[in-house]
């Protein structure tokens, strides 16, 4: 009977099967021994696999893939030197966990520890971190034009902070790999198993036809798991050393200190307005800590916050520096958003200091300067009408009766999804079952439930008679992944566009579509369905909070306006929203992955880092617009949408309360109380 | 590693084996047990999706030894359902939309079934009290609040 399950039923009897529940005969479980500098030089390595043996580096691929500097490209292992405190030098295998973390005594490492670089000042001030490079800067680039507004009446500047979050999902990441003959297969907790045999192929230098990819059921990505980690291709290349299967799972330390997090962001904000509250123009300098290695997010985040720093309004003049810096931490990975928070973060918060300035009310100020016909910002930002939305939203809020009692705040942002390349899919009809197979690979969103409505309705049949595959890259040819709020919108766009194809090969070769033909039947199409140009959407939060005596916030409410096109589950829309609002308010409220200036980690646990519980949930308002985008299925983008909006609003609602400019987040309760700052 | 031989009574049925002294009880459970619904989480009894019941009370199974349960009677997710038939705090869960990816659903539910054991009528406060030992990153937790509200609901009805 068990194969009657579905996903979900099987995931609350406990029935599912998770990358740790996996065992094949004969298992290695590996551990990974690591710095525990941020900075040193390394003198030797011995004992376990090491970097004596194998060289080489990790491959940037999956969200925001940037290829790198061949002196800064991250090492499998740590073998001359070590660049953050958690990065691996050596490996140990052994039949059992507990003996594997028993052998990483085995391994004799002589470092010679070296002062750490641990902020974005200090990257800027100091000595460059590598021989090869002039300074720590790993990127800059601009966006906008240059300008000069000699004679503007109000000229604000003002500097932000977003400090690193952890991404932590509950499971945390994991894999199981297995070599036989020329063939390697690797089971995998992630959001892509394209990218991950991209990953493996290039870095390990193997033929993509010797490499299978498999998806187990993904506990949480946010970010976390479109990417290549060096523990992927140890725990590859010794399966294929020792021609054993290898299991490895990170602790949740090995999470907080080697996982990529996200955030970690400056801005400096310039802005020029007249009198009446109309913005002139922009100036900018976004600023992020990539990390100890360049490629990958850290390099690409900041060029993207830079694009999208004029937000839903009309500003026709803007001149964004985009830099990144190198520090000796952990690279920065996409965490849901990856750079549209703090992108929306520095603008809005600019905007509530031009209200403030004026003594206008914030949501005038945004009204004023929102735009009535489509706009295409100085940096490329290009979205709808955003004052009718705004409007709108502040309509669905009861803005102008709930503010009254002072304690909400408001934020409106321009969701960029990951519209681009676009995404696959196979159906492959058989034996009375329509089998489905997307290039994007949910990490827990429920993908089966809008993938079996649209074949649902596009076929005319009943859902039962359809099956939603796992990722596996011997049955899908090609993939992008599922992050950056796509799944729905370009994943949803090739299931519609393959079911099309069937249909009308269907008409063709009967003279009519009927759901009888296409049970009855075999086909199997697979497509690649490309998307071009852009496809934002619009969105807006509202917050109220109380501040107790000793500065901790009380989130009371929270209000979502998001245009996410046609929802095609709105239970899951809901929880989505929900899910996302819970890490925005963690974000501002408590969430940090902290050093000590030695570059030590001080929050080692899930709790050091600020997860919310059930205890701190808020009451949600939760509206849509009622909106179709341009796609056949009507959908646009939603995931990221409430990690954007929600710390703009809250921020607002707790500087309400407290009469403190908030610049920062997580927003400490001692600058609340007023011990700090 | 000196061993000791054990022998707990795992969902009513009894499991006996020679164990290390440090071996938690989680990985009895999933180890030698072979039960792998109970899931590890964190490694510093945070994110509760490890929970089981230990002689009826609620533990983090991380932070037990497999030894300190010998003798004793562990329950996981596992025996929840009766046969094919689902607890109505499973069914609420898939109702209400109390998970996303899954992964610390098995910890939740044992917590929902300690607190609703001893709070057959729990207001929301009660529940969000009753899980804030287990950890979701995924629903925001209304989605689990309104679970457990359901569940409670049903299971009072059918007494």
């Amino acid at each position: 009977m068990e194969e009657e399950l579905t996903s979900t039923e099987k995931l609350v009897r406990g029935k599912g099967v998770y990358v740790d529940d996996i065992r094949l005969p004969g298992m290695l479980h590996m551990a990974v021994v690591r710095s525990p500098y941020a900075r040193a030089r390394i003198l030797s390595v011995s004992g376990g696999l090491n970097g004596n043996e194998l060289k080489g580096g990790v491959e940037s691929v999956g969200e925001g893939a940037a290829a790198a500097a061949s002196e800064t490209t991250e090492p499998i292992f740590g073998l001359k030197s070590a660049n953050y405190a958690g990065q691996p030098v050596a490996a140990v295998f052994a039949d059992d966990l507990y003996s594997a973390q028993d052998l990483m005594d085995s391994v004799d490492v002589e470092y010679e520890p070296l002062k750490p670089v641990m902020s974005i000042d200090e990257a800027l001030r100091a000595p460059p971190i590598y021989s090869s490079t002039k300074s720590n800067i790993m990127s800059e680039k601009w966006r906008g034009e240059e300008f000069e507004i000699a004679d503007a009446p109000l000229v604000l500047e003002d500097e932000f902070l977003n400090r690193r979050v952890a991404t932590n999902p509950i499971e945390p990441r994991g894999l199981v790999a297995s070599s036989e003959g020329s063939r390697l297969t690797i089971w995998i907790s992630t959001q892509s198993v394209h990218s991950i045999k991209e990953g493996i192929v290039g870095s390990l230098n193997l033929k993509p036809e010797n490499v299978r990819i498999i998806q187990a059921d993904t506990g949480g990505g946010f970010g976390l798991k479109g990417g290549m980690y060096t523990e992927y291709l140890i725990a590859a290349y010794a399966a294929m050393k020792y021609k054993r299967p290898v299991k490895w799972v990170e602790t949740r330390r090995e999470h907080m200190m080697a996982s990529r997090p996200g955030r970690g962001v400056k801005g400096k904000m310039k802005l020029f307005a007249d009198r009446s509250g109309r913005v002139l123009g922009l100036k900018g300098e976004v600023i992020v800590e990539g990390g100890a290695f360049s490629g990958g997010m850290g390099e690409f985040a900041s060029n993207f916050i830079a694009l999208q720093c004029t937000g839903p309004y009309l500003i026709q003049k803007a001149h964004v520096r985009a830099l990144s810096v190198y520090t000796n931490k952990v690279p920065l990975g996409p965490y849901r958003g990856a750079g549209r928070p703090e992108a929306a973060f520095f603008i809005e918060r600019m905007m509530d200091k031009l209200a403030d300035e004026l003594k206008m009310d914030p949501a005038d100020v945004r009204l004023l300067n929102a735009t009535t016909e489509p706009f295409k910002s100085p940096t490329g930002l290009e979205f709808d009408p955003s004052r009718p939305f705004i409007e709108k939203a502040l309509n669905e809020f009861n803005y102008r009766k709930r503010v009254a009692n002072g304690n909400a705040g408001i934020g409106f942002f321009v969701l960029v999804p990951a519209l681009q390349p676009g995404e696959t899919c196979r159906i492959a009809v058989r034996g009375k079952k329509v089998n489905v197979w997307l290039g994007g690979n949910s990490h827990g969103q429920g993908h089966d439930i809008f993938i079996k409505k649209l074949v649902s309705d596009e076929f005319g049949i009943g859902e039962d008679d359809i099956i939603v595959e796992r990722g596996d890259t011997d049955q899908l040819e090609d993939g992008v992944g599922a992050w950056g709020s796509r799944t729905a919108m370009v994943g949803g766009a090739a299931v519609v566009s393959v079911a099309r194809k069937i249909k009308d090969q269907i008409e063709k070769e009967f003279g009519e579509y009927t759901p009888e033909h296409l049970l009855s039947n075999e086909f199997d199409v697979y497509t690649f369905e490309r998307q071009k140009g852009s496809l934002t959407s619009l969105g807006g939060n509202m917050a109220s909070v109380d501040i107790d005596a000793l500065g901790t916030v009380n989130v009371k409410e929270i209000d979502c306006y998001y245009d996410v096109g046609r929802a095609l589950n709105i239970d899951m829309v809901r929880s989505q929203i929900i899910g996302g609002a819970i890490q925005g308010m963690g974000q501002t409220l408590t969430e940090e992955i902290a050093y000590g200036p030695d570059g030590q980690l001080l929050t080692g646990s899930i709790s050091d880092a600020g997860v919310l519980n059930a205890e701190s949930l808020p009451r949600f308002n939760i509206k849509l617009a009622d909106s179709y985008s341009r796609l056949p299925h009507g959908a646009k983008g939603l995931g990221e949408a409430p990690t954007i909006g929600v710390p703009c609003a809250l921020a607002r609602a707790i500087e309400k309360v407290s009469g403190r400019r908030i610049r920062e987040t997580p927003v400490k309760p001692e600058l609340l109380v007023g011990l700090e700052g | 590693m000196s061993k000791i031989n054990i022998t707990v009574e795992i969902n009513g049925q009894k499991k006996s084996a020679e164990v290390e002294g440090r071996m938690l009880l989680v990985h009895f459970i999933r180890e030698s047990a072979g039960l792998t619904g109970t899931h590890v989480g964190c490694d510093s009894t945070n994110c509760g999706a490890c929970a089981v019941l230990l002689d009826g009370r609620a533990v983090k199974s991380c932070t037990v030894l497999a030894a300190q349960a010998n003798g004793r009677k562990v329950v996981t997710v596992e025996s929840l359902s009766d046969g094919g038939k689902l607890h109505p705090i499973q069914s609420a869960f898939l109702e209400r939309h109390g998970l996303q990816c899954g992964y610390c659903t098995p910890g939740m539910l044992m917590s929902a079934y300690w607190l609703l054991s001893r709070n057959p009528s729990p207001t929301e406060e009660e529940i969000r009290k009753g899980i804030a030992g287990n950890l979701c990153r995924c629903t925001g937790y209304q989605g689990i609040v309104d679970s457990v509200k359901l569940a409670a609901e049903r299971m009072k009805e059918a007494k």
